[in-house]
């Protein structure tokens, strides 16, 4: 009797010792959302933006931002490549030729400026994803 | 005299003791918040803003000793979170430490926070004073921690009421998901009101498709159109054989006959040209390529009756009064081809022999099924006469996202407890709570479950005061009337085009001013033999084989009714030299990038070889001085030309004309003034 009852007391202090502590509850809707933004590395800033290029950015720029878009082909000069140009980086850089048109920083023409279509906060979004998408190689 | 009496020495212990205690809990109290997070938070600040700021303005900034609470009496709400986010509305600190650091983006201009304060938008306990209490991360047994960004568009939700809320991607795409998914049908939503949806009528179900057929459809709509917005039932089998023979015995109008049809003679292949032709796949897709706005047609043949097929193709408003489908204008030799093709060619496999199409008479399995329709709540996207609808068979969502989290389930995973993920784990498996639920299961994917969850989760129960609520009616639905009215009827216009706030946002812009904007002429050939000018656009105006005088019918109208004054008085008497500086402007702003002139130039906006035979002056204008104004959302950007420069350009463009005249390719293949997709 006595025995089975120190086998079952250290039997539990056993179980006690090896049960990990409980993760903590999930949050499947928020983790749904979250998925597509990681998918792309995207911060939710740059999220917001994703929309705004596709409608307004991709048919030229492509939609990785690599210059491939399906008009990308009637350009001359073509669109840059996101991912290997250097003026990327610079965010003022980025936010004029999207607000003033790639005209405003002495290229072509080509690119129209969005400064009057856009809101600012919609110009702030596009500029985090252009640059997202120029970090992904 | 007595002696006063002695208290023992005991109370005297006991008061003392009890004197220490007081003390000791005082000085706690007292010590506790004079250091207090908070106290110390505003001492960082102040050295912080000793780095930031220049003496002078350092004289100017308020004093931001003390708790500071915003009071919104009309919410009964009351934040202090900016005791602690002291630069949280001075752009001088977007690059200072949390919790000091501006507000990102431009909300605070558009909701000021001495008006809507901080919890409004995110959540949590605005009347605490600590980093944890304040429940900045989920607190157990403490509702409404602060919400994640992914999901912070619930609560714009619950003051933007309208079906496209401003600056609210997500909320607006869940928002359209229950717009098509029709959730509509079987709940009261509030926001939702006038909102409709309606699966195709079943009345003559028993012509139209095969029993097999229908027994696999029932079983899982996905597995025959992956698009399908019907949800599975999770029926038994003897539900599934009772509702088809409920669903044959519908039998209400016997399709046109096809006496005199000789199917021998038909030519599938015709009839895929055809299909072709008559761009179908605007709206239909085959193999996952085309339109959405009809049923996918990959294997269509294995479902529809053959008779029935070329009934409807001879006359879909027949059959469907209520089809996006117009009717087009087809010899019987052309419907038979296009049959034979649809029927034959698009089917899975071999074609099996249709059973004969003899009434189910098993008015005992007729009845069951009438049951099961009734039960599961068919009819609430399915109207049949004779079985009479009332109210909606799902429960109303008003107040969906303030039930008692603690009362929901969840199924068997470890889930934290709210709202959010209660209606995103009913969305994706509505069985899988543990409860039984007549709810279908619609195979969302995870994304688009979770942001229908989030467009829920914010139809909360409290009223808001009528000042916070932002909302504007829905338009009365406009029907035109008349000779045009039967026309616009017919060929089915307002599916795709937009007039007076109703029809559908498939095409460019909305028809309200085509009179002013395209010309008489042009309309009428271009209705005749609509081309298409943007290559890059897949969904393209159908070619109705329209007669001259239908066309001439509705271009009459279109110029006398949707016009606009100001844009037919403009004037176009141009001088040589704007047009000449036009040229010069249309070559300096790139234009080239995305508009073709004689072949030449991009394919994003539309071809602009013709538009002195297409457009008017007046219109071109219009467009150019502001093209969102014209369109909404239209790609080509506002260059905020000056008037002359917009006149210019409209000299230049107003006299480009096709080489040859019209009828010729290149003039049919115009459309109406650029709107972007």
């Amino acid at each position: 009797m006595t025995t089975r009852l120190v086998l079952a007391l250290l039997l539990m202090a056993i179980w006690t010792g090896c049960r990990r502590t409980v993760p903590p509850p999930g949050e499947p809707m928020a983790d749904a959302l979250r998925a597509e933004e990681k998918e792309g590395g995207l911060t939710y800033s740059a999220s917001l933006g994703k929309p705004v290029f596709a409608q307004y950015c991709a048919t030229c720029h492509g939609d990785a931002g690599k210059g491939d878009g399906q008009n990308a082909y009637n350009l001359v000069p073509p669109p840059p490549d996101f991912t290997t140009s250097k003026n990327l980086v610079d965010e003022a850089y980025v936010r004029r030729v999207i607000a003033e048109g790639s005209a405003a920083v002495g290229r072509s023409p080509l690119s129209p400026p969005y400064g009057h279509t856009l809101s600012p906060q919609e110009i702030d979004y596009v500029t985090i994803y252009c640059q997202a998408l120029a970090r992904k190689k | 005299m007595r002696e006063p009496q002695q208290a023992p020495f005991g109370v005297h212990v006991a008061f003392a003791i009890l004197g220490l205690v007081f003390l000791a809990v005082f000085s706690r109290i007292y010590l506790g918040e004079q250091g207090a997070e908070w106290r110390r938070t505003q001492a960082q600040f102040e050295t912080l803003q000793v780095g930031l700021k220049n003496p002078h303005q350092l004289a100017e900034a308020a004093s931001v000793a003390g708790l500071r609470q915003i009071w919104l009496s009309d919410l009964d709400r009351v934040d202090r979170c900016t005791t602690c986010h002291l630069g949280i509305d001075d752009p001088a600190y977007s690059r200072a430490p949390q919790p000091f650091r501006t507000h990102p983006g431009g909300w605070l201009a558009t909701h000021p926070d001495d008006r809507f304060g901080c919890t409004a938008c995110h959540d949590g306990q605005g009347q605490a004073t600590d980093y944890h209490g304040a429940a900045h991360h989920p607190i157990p047994f403490v509702e409404r921690s602060m919400r994640p960004l992914e999901t912070i568009e619930a609560n714009c939700g619950t003051c933007h009421r309208s079906l496209d809320p401003p600056a609210a991607p997500r909320l607006a795409a869940g928002r359209q998901l229950i717009v098509d998914s029709g959730c509509v049908s079987c709940h009261d939503i509030p926001g939702f009101e006038g909102v409709t949806f309606a699966g195709p009528a079943l009345d003559n179900e028993g012509y139209k498709v095969r029993a097999e057929w229908l027994v696999a459809w029932l079983q899982d709509p996905k597995a025959y159109l992956t698009r399908s917005k019907m949800g599975n039932f999770r029926l038994t089998r003897e539900e599934m054989s009772a509702l088809q023979a409920f669903l044959l015995s519908q039998r209400q109008q016997a399709p046109l006959p096809a006496v005199g049809v000789d199917w021998s003679k038909a030519n599938s292949d015709d009839g895929k040209a055809l299909f072709g032709e008559l761009r179908c796949t605007s709206c239909h897709a085959i193999n996952g390529r085309g339109g959405t706005m009809g049923p996918e047609l990959t294997r269509v043949g294995d479902k529809v009756r053959r008779d029935w097929l070329l009934s409807f193709l001879k006359d879909p408003h027949r059959d469907q009064p209520d089809t996006a489908m117009l009717q087009y204008r087809l010899t019987d030799d052309q419907v038979r081809d296009l049959a034979a093709y649809l029927y034959q060619e698009l089917r899975g496999g071999e074609a099996a022999p249709e059973t004969p199409a003899a009434p189910f008479q098993d008015a005992r399995a007729v009845a069951q099924g009438r049951a099961v329709f009734v039960k599961r709540g068919c009819y609430s996207c399915h109207r049949l006469p004779g079985v009479s609808v009332t109210g909606k068979i799902g429960p109303s969502l008003a107040g969906v996202a303030d039930h008692d989290p603690d009362q929901l389930t969840y199924g068997t995973g470890n889930v934290r407890h709210t709202t959010d993920n209660y209606l995103y784990l009913k969305l994706l498996n509505p069985a899988a709570g543990g409860s039984p639920s007549l709810m279908p299961t619609f195979g969302f994917t995870p994304s688009a479950a979770a942001t229908i969850a989030l467009a829920l989760a914010s139809l909360r129960k409290t009223d808001l005061p009528a000042s916070r609520v932002v909302w504007h009616p829905p338009a009365v639905p406009y029907r035109p009337q008349g000779a045009f009215g039967e026309l616009v009827t017919r060929y089915r216009c307002m599916s795709c085009h937009r007039i007076r706030g109703s029809g559908g946002d498939l095409s460019t812009v909305p028809l309200d001013r085509i009179g002013s904007q395209l010309q008489r002429d042009y309309l009428v050939a271009y209705l005749q033999n609509p081309g298409a000018v943007r290559v890059s656009v897949e969904a393209r105006m159908p070619v109705f084989h329209m007669l001259r005088a239908e066309a001439e019918t509705i271009a009459d109208y279109a110029t006398t009714v949707f016009v606009d004054d100001a844009i037919d008085g403009y004037d176009a008497r141009f001088t040589p030299s704007e047009v000449q500086r036009g040229e010069q402007l249309y070559a300096a702003l790139g234009c080239v990038g995305c508009h073709q002139i004689n072949t030449k130039g991009g394919y994003v906006g539309p071809d602009l070889t013709n538009t002195g035979s297409r457009l008017k002056p007046g219109w071109i204008a219009t467009w150019l001085s502001n093209p969102q104004r014209a369109k909404p959302g239209t790609m080509d950007p506002n260059y905020a030309l000056s008037p002359s420069d917009v006149r210019a350009l409209t000299a230049y463009l107003s006299q480009l004309r096709a080489s040859t005249q019209p009828g010729n390719p290149q003039a049919g293949a115009s459309k109406g003034a650029g709107g972007g997709r």
